[in-house]
This record gives structure tokens, C-alpha cells and sequence, in this order.
């Protein structure tokens, strides 16, 4: 084996070529986070949210005996889209709320979530769940002053421990506390990742407008109600977030993370022209003021893209990753090829249900498909596998790759 | 009347069409036909919805029109006069919380004509088992959202079969992680990730007409 910064050096130079279109020597590979590492070190899902230290045991076990080139095997937390826009005044406190983990949702009481050991079961993965924190009245609240509307009145409604600015005080010193805690974590964990001759490609966020407020102010159901009944004012509100989500965004540049995941969530909710009309402009503008500071998106294009692919054309050729989780894929390269590295191709599904010889069959095929011309990484359509996962399955796929990367 | 709150519906103009349903009702008009006019309206959309002239934010939209309309003409109908295509177990399986999937889906088989048994969500294998027995319903439908769902569906078929009731009803599976990969790893009868074509699913494994 090499050692492992050359190792490391290698993977990053894979990547890093296929984000910028052109052909590495191999196909990189991402690999999986999620239930399956906490369960393969034999600990339950509420250790791995709230016990840093065990999980930091179960992500090392887990990334030692599955190489992949590109490890999302982390800590568990969910999207915290509402804090980063109420912290996007402060650079230093918006960029570490991009997750918020089991112990931060404990400081925080919030209702946005479901941690195993709280809300669910020990053995349940974290959930979101979402909610309804806005009233359709507020819409022109949130168009004046959305950092000031979420910090001062979404967040009291969405969050048991910030109901009163009297337990709001103790609430935000816990909450900071635990995001101290975690971060030391990360840091670990990154430092156990190059030892293991993982590279170091540190990922921060940025938020489709749209999504913030069906996700955490409104609700999905209600936000596509609104969308026929107010569809100015919706518009608006998605304009107004723009420069709060850019003024996260461009925050994560002075911590020296120029990748920013953005997951989208009601994409596949809406038809070409609703998708046009509301969700794709101000997504768009979020993205350009990425690319135009010197950093890359890493879109997560949940579900089905299909209906809205020839938009992604509309972007500058190398603004970053497209992600996908269920669109066709062979497809989606075909459009974007040359244009936009493409990022998927592993249905999870293949990998819990499927056999060795299947798994193999099935790389052989998509990467016979997807590897001319260079640009694509391969990747599972959801980077979390349940703790049944087989794995002499994930074991064939990392063969695989590397008999027909 | 009926053929104008079928188009209201399909085009989705919800006042319009819940005001005229309304006016019907309210002029005598026959329930039964109102509820089958709602069916067929919704039975469209879901057409359009497989074509990929719809998309998810209208099905909502339309399961909104319907279960307005339901309130008021339900309780205008006298028992046994509403002949159920099937009777359904439906539940998201253990470890997932979430219902937006189910939710849609339930009320899209109601429109078909199913009776749905609504057994929440984080339910367990046994609480499917014990509402089987007790339902004896034709189909069973399991949904999930999160990776960790797929493991919970295989549990929860295995417990049917251990159970000895997996020969008796038709396993349906669907949600955002379900695929054909899912299924085969479950052992169920069909999967659906969007509720038009899980419904028309449902139909199929009755041997009805899709």
C-alpha cells in the first residue's frame, strides 16, 4: 500500500479532474455513510448521534475496511437551513449550523427533527420531519427582513428552548457549547481520514430559497398552496433570501471550504413551470454568486430530475457537481457532459438487495457508459445505507470500480 | 353538472370546483354520482400525473379538492351504499416517521374507491401483523422515505409470512427509496414511488382494470 498522503493525493487528484472535466485515471468513487457505519462497529444509532467518541471509533473501523476515494461516512446531523439564515450576520457562528446534531438538537428543543434516544427509538436514524412556523399573514415579514422575521420569529415557534429570550440565553450558550464539541470532532475525524490516506475536500452548504420556506417556515403542503394563492409574495420571499443565503455561502471561504453542498428537496415536487418560475431563479442566482467568489456547488438533485435537466445548461460550463439521486443517469451525463461533472449512478437499492455478481454486472455497464470523455464520480443515489446493508455488497462494488473504474 | 366539477377538478381549480360540488349537493343531487365524478377526476390526474403532465405539487393540490368535497357528501350517503373496489392496511414502516408519501397515496385510493385502513407511521411489523388479522384486507401498503425503511418492509413481510398471512393479501410498496431492486429484496407484489401509479398498481394485483 502507499503511504497515505500519497494515497490521499492520488484520490484528490482523481476528484478534483473529474469536477473539472477531465479524466482522471479511474473513476472516483464516494462512498457510504449512514446506518450501516455505526452498525458495523456494533453501536446503535443513538450512540453514533450523541456519543462523539464512539462514532468517531465506528467511522474509522468503517473507512479502514471500505476504501473508498471519497468518504461522506460523518457524524450524523440534519440540514439546519433556518439558523444559517438567522446566523448569516455572523460568518464564524452560520457556517458551523449547517448541520445540527442530536446534542444541538437537545440545546436547541427544536421540532424540526426526530434523534434516536429523543423522539424515536435508540435504533432509528435522525429524521426530518419539518413543520408549519409561519402564518400565511407573514409573508411580507419575511420579504422585509428575513434574518430578523427567522431569528426573531420563526425560530421561538420552532424551537421549545428559544420560546422566550430568557431561555433563549442558556439555550444559545448550550448550543454553542455543542457546536465547539462537534467541530473538535470533525477535526478528528478529518484527522483520522488522512491517516487512512483519505483526502481532505472540507464541504460546507448554501440552500435553494425555495426550500427554506416549505422545509422550515411553511410546510410543503401549505408552501404549494401559497404558491397558487400568493404567488408575488412567495416570489418575493425567495428574492429576499437570496442575500442571506449568499452571506452564509460566501462565509465558508474564509475557513478555507470551497465546495458547498446544496440539497434540494422540493425540486421534484413541481412541475417545468413551476420549477421556472419559482424555485429555479433564485436557486440559479445562489449559485452564480458561488461560482463568481471562487468556489464550486456540489447540487444534490434529489428524486427525480428529469423534468427540469436542460436548466442546469443555463449555468456557467465547470460551476460545479450535479448530484443525482434518482434521474436517469445515463441520461443526465449524455446532456451535461463537458458542461457539468455528473455525480451518481449507485442505486441503493443494488447494494441491499443486490448480489455480488449483480453489483458487478451493473458497474460494468453504467461505467462502460459514463466513463469516456471523463467527468463523472460515482456515487450511491443516497449516500446513507441501512444497517442490514450486505457487506460482501459493498465489497464488490469497491472491486468492481477498480476492475472497470 | 357532474362533467363540469370533473374538469374543475382535473384543472385544479379548487374554489370553483368545491363550490359547485357543494351546489350539487345542496340541490339534491345524488351523492353516489358526486363520488364518482371525484373518483374519475382524480383517476386523471393521476394519468396525467404517470404521462408526466403533473407533477407531485399537483396531486397534493387535487388530494386538497378532494378531501374538501368528502367532507360534505360522505356524510350525505347511506351505509352500504358505497361499494369498495378493496380493503387496505397502510402504514409507514418502522423507524420512519414521515407521512407526506402515505398521506397522498391514502387519499388517491380512497378516490378509487379502496377502503383504507390508516395504521400511522413508525409502525412496527407486529402492529401490521395484528392489523391484518384483524382488517383481513386485501392489499397491505407499506411506505417509506429513508434508507432505513427498506430493511423495516423486509421485516415486515417476513413477519406476515411467519404469521401465515403473506398468501393472503397483496404486498404493495412505495416511497421516495423503493425500487424494483426494493421489492425483490422485500418479497412484495409491486412498487410504486409516486402514488398514480402505486394506485393503479393496486388495482392490477386485484385483477381489476388499472
Amino acid at each position: 500500500m502507499k503511504n497515505p498522503q500519497e494515497l490521499a493525493n492520488k484520490r484528490y487528484e482523481r476528484i478534483m479532474k473529474a469536477i473539472n472535466l477531465e479524466v482522471p485515471d479511474k473513476v472516483p468513487v464516494v462512498g457510504f455513510g449512514g446506518d450501516v457505519v455505526a452498525a458495523y462497529a456494533g453501536i446503535n444509532q443513538y450512540e453514533f448521534c450523541y456519543d462523539y467518541e464512539k462514532a468517531a471509533v465506528a467511522i474509522e473501523k468503517f473507512l479502514r475496511d471500505f476504501p473508498f476515494d471519497w468518504s461522506l461516512a460523518m457524524i450524523p446531523g440534519l440540514d439546519g437551513r433556518p439558523f444559517c439564515v438567522a446566523f448569516s450576520d455572523f460568518e464564524d457562528i452560520t457556517v458551523n449550523t449547517t448541520f445540527i446534531t442530536g446534542p444541538m438538537h437537545d440545546a436547541l428543543g427544536d421540532k424540526y427533527y426526530r434523534y434516536p434516544g429523543r423522539e424515536i427509538s435508540v435504533d432509528s436514524s435522525p429524521q426530518f420531519i419539518g413543520g408549519t412556523f409561519m402564518e400565511e399573514s407573514e409573508y411580507d415579514k419575511l420579504i422585509e427582513n428575513p434574518v430578523k422575521f427567522i431569528a426573531e420569529t420563526v425560530l421561538p415557534r420552532a424551537c421549545t428552548n428559544l420560546e422566550t429570550p430568557e431561555k433563549a440565553k442558556g439555550a444559545l450558550v448550550r448550543f454553542g457549547v455543542e457546536i465547539d464539541r462537534f467541530f473538535n470532532a470533525v477535526m478528528r475525524i478529518g484527522g483520522i481520514s488522512a491517516e487512512l490516506g483519505y483526502p481532505s475536500i472540507p464541504i460546507g452548504g448554501a440552500y435553494a430559497p425555495l426550500d427554506i420556506i416549505s422545509d422550515y417556515l411553511r410546510g410543503v403542503e401549505n408552501l404549494l398552496r401559497d404558491i397558487r394563492k400568493y404567488p408575488d409574495k412567495v416570489k418575493k420571499a425567495t428574492e429576499a433570501l437570496v442575500e442571506p443565503i449568499v452571506n452564509y455561502a460566501l462565509a465558508h471561504k474564509k475557513f478555507g471550504m470551497n465546495l458547498l453542498l446544496i440539497p434540494l428537496h422540493l425540486n421534484e415536487y413541481l412541475s417545468p413551470k413551476l420549477y421556472k418560475e419559482f424555485y429555479w431563479p433564485t436557486l440559479k442566482e445562489v449559485i452564480l454568486r458561488i461560482v463568481d467568489a471562487g468556489m464550486k456547488a456540489l447540487v444534490f438533485f434529489e428524486g427525480r430530475h428529469d423534468a427540469h435537466l436542460e436548466t442546469i445548461l443555463e449555468l456557467p460550463k465547470g460551476w460545479g457537481i450535479a448530484y443525482f439521486e434518482k434521474t436517469d443517469i445515463i441520461k443526465a451525463n449524455n446532456l451535461l457532459k463537458g458542461h457539468t461533472c455528473v455525480m451518481g449512478g449507485i442505486p441503493i437499492s443494488l447494494i441491499v438487495g443486490g448480489t455480488p455478481a449483480s453489483i458487478d454486472e451493473y458497474i460494468r455497464n453504467l461505467l462502460e457508459q459514463v466513463k469516456p470523455g471523463g467527468g463523472f464520480i460515482l456515487a450511491p443515489g443516497v449516500a446513507t445505507a441501512p444497517r442490514e446493508t450486505p457487506l460482501e455488497n459493498i465489497r464488490a462494488l469497491i472491486e468492481a470500480v477498480e476492475k472497470y473504474g | 353538472m357532474l362533467d363540469k366539477i370533473f374538469n374543475l377538478i382535473v384543472e385544479l381549480e379548487e374554489d370553483e370546483a368545491i363550490g359547485l360540488a357543494k351546489k350539487y349537493i345542496e340541490e339534491g343531487g345524488n351523492p353516489q354520482k358526486l363520488l364518482e365524478a371525484c373518483g374519475n377526476a382524480m383517476g386523471e390526474i393521476g394519468q396525467r400525473f404517470e404521462k408526466g403532465e403533473y407533477f407531485l405539487s399537483e396531486l397534493i393540490l387535487a388530494g386538497d379538492i378532494f378531501k374538501s368535497i368528502m367532507e360534505f357528501t360522505l356524510p350525505k350517503l347511506k351505509q352500504g351504499e358505497v361499494t369498495k373496489v378493496g380493503k387496505m392496511v397502510l402504514g409507514t414502516v418502522h423507524e420512519d416517521v414521515h407521512n407526506i408519501g402515505k398521506d397522498i397515496f391514502k387519499v388517491f385510493a380512497e378516490a378509487s374507491g379502496f377502503e383504507v385502513i390508516d395504521i400511522g407511521i413508525d409502525t412496527p411489523p407486529e402492529k401490521f401483523v395484528e392489523a391484518v388479522k384483524e382488517h383481513k384486507p386485501d392489499i397491505v401498503g407499506m411506505s417509506c422515505l429513508i434508507t432505513a425503511g427498506v430493511s423495516s418492509m423486509k421485516k415486515t413481510v417476513d413477519a406476515l409470512r411467519e404469521a401465515g398471512l403473506r398468501d393472503k393479501v397483496k404486498i404493495i410498496i412505495g416511497g421516495g427509496r423503493v425500487d424494483e431492486g426494493v421489492k425483490e429484496f422485500a418479497g412484495a407484489d409491486a412498487w410504486a414511488d409516486d402514488a398514480a401509479k402505486g394506485v393503479r398498481l393496486c388495482k392490477e394485483l386485484l385483477g381489476l382494470e388499472g
